[in-house]
C-alpha cells in the first residue's frame, strides 16, 4: 500500500508538473497567456479588425495584479520576396522589448539577435523561411501584401536574426518586424491586432482574468484566455488527464482490494477468537468497530509512509530535474525542454494516497457487517 | 422487314441528331470567353473598391492577349500609381514601385485579394482553367429582355486542383456573361460577380459595368467600370515581358 501511494504521488506530480510546464511553453512560443484581441478577430483575422489606441489598453491592464507584461502587435499577411523566390508569410510586428518577456521567439534566435528597441528596418525571420528564401542574416527579403486601407504595404527589411523553434509552421511561415514600422506599412498608425498578455505565471494570469473580463468589455474588445488561444491543447490536455484518471482509479481499486482482502483473511482467521469475545459479553458492533480501526490505523500508517516516500522522491526528482534529452527532438515539438520537473503540490500529493484511504474505509464496512451479525456459538464452531 | 429495320435505324440516328443540336455547354462558355476576351484587348478600368468603412477609388489600364496572358498597370491615386501585374500563362509577377522590384506571385498566393479588391490575382486574367478543368452542363434557359439566357453549372473534374466546388453561369444568346457565382467546396455559394451595364465598347458588346459581391461580408464589393476598350489589335511582343512590367516604354 505504502509503494502504491508512493507512485500515486510521484504520477501525478509529475503529470501535473508536465503539463504544466507544456502549456505554459507553448503559450509562451508565441500565444502568452491570455490575449485582447478585436472583437470577431479569432474567427475572421484581418487588418480591418484591429484596436484603436492599444497604449491606454495596455496601461490599464498592467495595473491589474497578476499581469506582467502586455504586448501589441500587428499581424499581417504578405508575400516576402528575394530575388526570383518568394514565399506567403504571416508578418507580425512586435514591440521589441516587451515582445521579449510574452514569447520566446527572441530566445530561439540561432544566428544574429532579436529585434531591439531602436531597429527601424529590421527583421527576425524562422529558420524554413530562411532557407527557402535563401536570405541569410544581413541580408534583406520584400515585402508585399495588401494594408488596411486597401493600398499596397510594400517594404524592403535587413534580416538581423534567424530563429529556430522546432515547429515546423512556426520556423516556415513567421516574419517579426517592429511594430512601428509594422504600423506604418500596413496603415494601422494608433492601431494594434492583438494585445498578447502574460504574468509570473498562467496561474497568476488565470486568477486576474474577472478584471481583464471587466476592462476588456469596457474598451469593445475581447478577453481570450488560453484555453480560447489553444483549443486543442486544451482538450488534448483534459484527454490525456481522463485517460490517466481512469488508471489512477484502477491502481487505487486494485490496492483496496488487496488490502480488504488481506483484512478479510484475517478476520475469518480470527472469527473464533470474536466467538470467545462475544461469549465473555462484548457487543458485535463494538467488535467491529474495533476491526475497522485497524484497518483504519494500517490504512493510515501506509498512506502516510506512501506519501512520505512519494514527495520525498518526487521533491527530489523537483529539485534535479528527470532527463530525457534522448527525446529532445520529440518534446521540442510540444515546446518542452529535455529537463523535466515534477511539481509537487497539495493536490498532487494527496490526491493518490487520500483516494486509497477512501476507498479502503468504505471498503472496511465489508468485515464490519459480517462481524455484526456474529453469534457467539456460531462463531466459536464455525471457525 | 429490312427496310422496316434500316428505316427504324434511320429515325434512331435523326432522334439522336436532333437530340445533339441542344445548346451544347461547352461552346457557349467557350464562345463567351472569346467574346469577353477576344484575340487581345486593351482598356481602361475604374475600380471602386467599397468597405462598411471606407471606399477606395482605382484608376487602372489593362491589357490581355490570347486566353493566358494579361498586363495591368494601376494610374491612380498617387499613392497606388505605378503598381502593375502581369500574367503570362500560370505565372504572376507583380511590381511596385516603391520597392521598383518585380516579385513573383507564389502559386499559393494566387487566391489571395489583389490590391485589396474582392477580385484575386486568379481572378485577373480571367483564367481559363473554367474551360479545362471543369465539366460544363445546361442547366436552365430563360427568355429576358428579348434574349435567350443560359444558366451554365460548371463542375470541377476529378482531382481538378481547382479552388471552386462549382461554377454557374449565366450567359445570353450574344455571349456576354451576366452572371457568375462561385461555390465554395461544400457548395455555399461564396461570391457572385453581376454585370450591371452592357454597352457598345470598341464596336462590340461589352459588360461596361461589373460587381463582384462576397456574400459571406456584409456590405462589402468591387466594382469595375470600363471606360474605354479596344480589341483584336496587333500587340508588340514586348509588351508582356518582365522588362515592360518594370520599365513602361509607352
Amino acid at each position: 500500500m505504502a509503494i502504491a501511494a508512493a507512485l500515486l504521488v510521484f504520477m501525478l506530480s509529475f503529470q501535473i508538473g508536465v503539463y504544466g510546464v507544456m502549456k505554459e511553453s507553448t503559450l509562451r512560443i508565441l500565444d502568452g497567456y491570455a490575449q485582447f484581441q478585436p472583437d470577431g478577430y479569432a474567427a475572421d483575422p484581418g487588418l480591418d479588425r484591429s484596436i484603436v489606441d492599444p497604449d491606454a489598453l495596455i496601461r490599464d491592464a498592467l495595473g491589474i495584479e497578476g499581469v506582467t507584461t502586455a504586448a501589441p502587435r500587428v499581424n499581417g499577411f504578405a508575400i516576402l520576396a528575394k530575388g526570383e523566390r518568394s514565399f506567403g508569410a504571416a508578418v507580425i510586428g512586435v514591440d521589441p522589448a516587451r515582445e521579449r518577456q510574452v514569447s520566446s521567439i527572441a530566445a530561439m534566435v540561432r544566428d544574429g539577435r532579436y529585434l531591439e528597441p531602436a531597429d527601424t528596418d529590421t527583421a527576425v525571420i524562422g529558420s524554413s523561411l530562411a532557407r527557402n528564401l535563401q536570405v541569410s542574416v544581413g541580408g534583406t527579403v520584400t515585402l508585399l501584401g495588401a494594408a488596411r486601407d486597401g493600398s499596397v504595404a510594400a517594404d524592403v527589411l535587413r534580416v538581423v536574426g534567424i530563429y529556430r523553434s522546432g515547429i515546423p509552421e512556426l520556423d516556415r511561415s513567421i516574419l517579426e518586424m517592429p511594430l512601428v514600422r509594422a504600423q506604418d506599412t500596413f496603415a494601422m498608425t494608433g492601431r494594434a491586432s492583438t494585445i498578447a498578455l502574460a504574468g509570473r505565471s498562467l496561474d497568476g494570469l488565470d486568477a486576474a482574468l474577472a478584471p481583464l473580463r471587466t476592462l476588456a468589455q469596457r474598451n469593445h474588445v475581447a478577453l481570450l484566455d488560453w484555453t480560447a488561444l489553444e483549443p486543442a491543447l486544451h482538450d488534448a490536455l483534459a484527454l490525456k488527464y481522463a485517460t490517466t484518471a481512469l488508471l489512477y482509479l484502477t491502481l487505487v481499486v486494485v490496492v483496496a482490494f488487496i488490502i480488504l482482502n488481506t483484512l478479510l483473511m484475517s478476520v475469518l482467521e480470527r472469527t473464533r477468537e470474536f466467538g470467545m469475545l462475544l461469549a465473555v459479553g462484548m457487543r458485535p458492533r463494538l467488535i467491529g468497530r474495533m476491526v475497522w480501526l485497524e484497518l483504519l490505523t494500517l490504512a493510515l500508517a501506509g498512506c502516510a509512509a506512501g506519501l512520505a516516500i512519494g514527495a520525498a522522491a518526487t521533491s527530489w526528482s523537483q529539485h534535479q530535474g528527470l532527463n530525457f534529452s534522448g527525446m529532445g527532438e520529440l518534446l521540442s515539438q510540444f515546446g518542452l525542454p529535455a529537463r523535466l520537473y515534477p511539481a509537487l503540490t497539495p493536490a498532487s500529493a494527496l490526491i493518490g494516497p487520500g483516494a486509497i484511504l477512501l476507498a479502503v474505509v468504505l471498503g472496511g464496512i465489508v468485515p464490519y457487517l459480517r462481524i455484526a451479525h456474529l453469534t457467539a456459538a456460531s462463531a466459536m464452531r464455525g471457525a | 422487314m429490312r427496310s422496316d429495320l434500316a428505316m427504324a435505324l434511320v429515325l434512331a440516328a435523326a432522334a439522336q441528331a436532333f437530340a445533339g443540336s441542344a445548346p451544347d455547354a461547352d461552346a457557349i462558355l467557350e464562345r463567351a470567353y472569346a467574346h469577353y476576351r477576344s484575340q487581345s484587348s486593351a482598356t481602361t478600368v475604374a475600380m471602386t473598391v467599397h468597405r462598411p468603412d471606407w471606399e477606395r477609388h482605382l484608376d487602372l489600364m489593362a491589357w490581355t492577349r490570347g486566353q493566358d496572358d494579361g498586363l495591368v498597370r494601376f494610374m491612380a491615386p498617387a499613392k497606388d500609381a505605378g503598381n502593375a501585374t502581369l500574367k503570362l500563362g500560370r505565372d504572376t509577377w507583380v511590381f511596385n514601385p516603391r520597392l521598383n522590384q518585380v516579385i513573383k506571385l507564389p502559386a499559393s498566393m494566387m487566391n489571395q485579394s489583389w490590391m485589396g479588391s474582392d477580385f484575386s490575382y486568379n481572378d485577373l486574367a480571367k483564367s481559363t482553367e473554367i474551360i479545362t478543368e471543369y465539366t460544363h452542363r445546361v442547366a436552365a434557359n430563360e427568355q429576358s429582355e428579348g434574349h435567350t439566357l443560359w444558366t451554365i453549372e460548371a463542375v470541377p473534374k476529378p482531382g481538378a486542383p481547382v479552388v471552386w466546388g462549382k461554377v454557374a453561369f449565366k450567359i445570353r444568346d450574344d455571349d456576354l456573361i451576366i452572371e457568375e457565382t462561385f461555390f465554395d467546396q461544400d457548395l455555399k455559394p461564396a461570391r457572385r460577380l453581376r454585370t450591371e451595364r452592357i454597352a457598345m465598347l470598341g464596336g462590340r458588346l461589352y459588360p461596361v459595368a461589373m460587381t463582384m459581391v462576397p456574400l459571406d461580408a456584409a456590405d462589402q464589393w468591387t466594382r469595375i467600370e470600363t471606360s474605354e476598350g479596344h480589341f483584336d489589335m496587333k500587340m508588340p511582343d514586348y509588351f508582356f515581358t518582365l522588362s515592360n512590367l518594370q520599365n513602361p516604354r509607352q
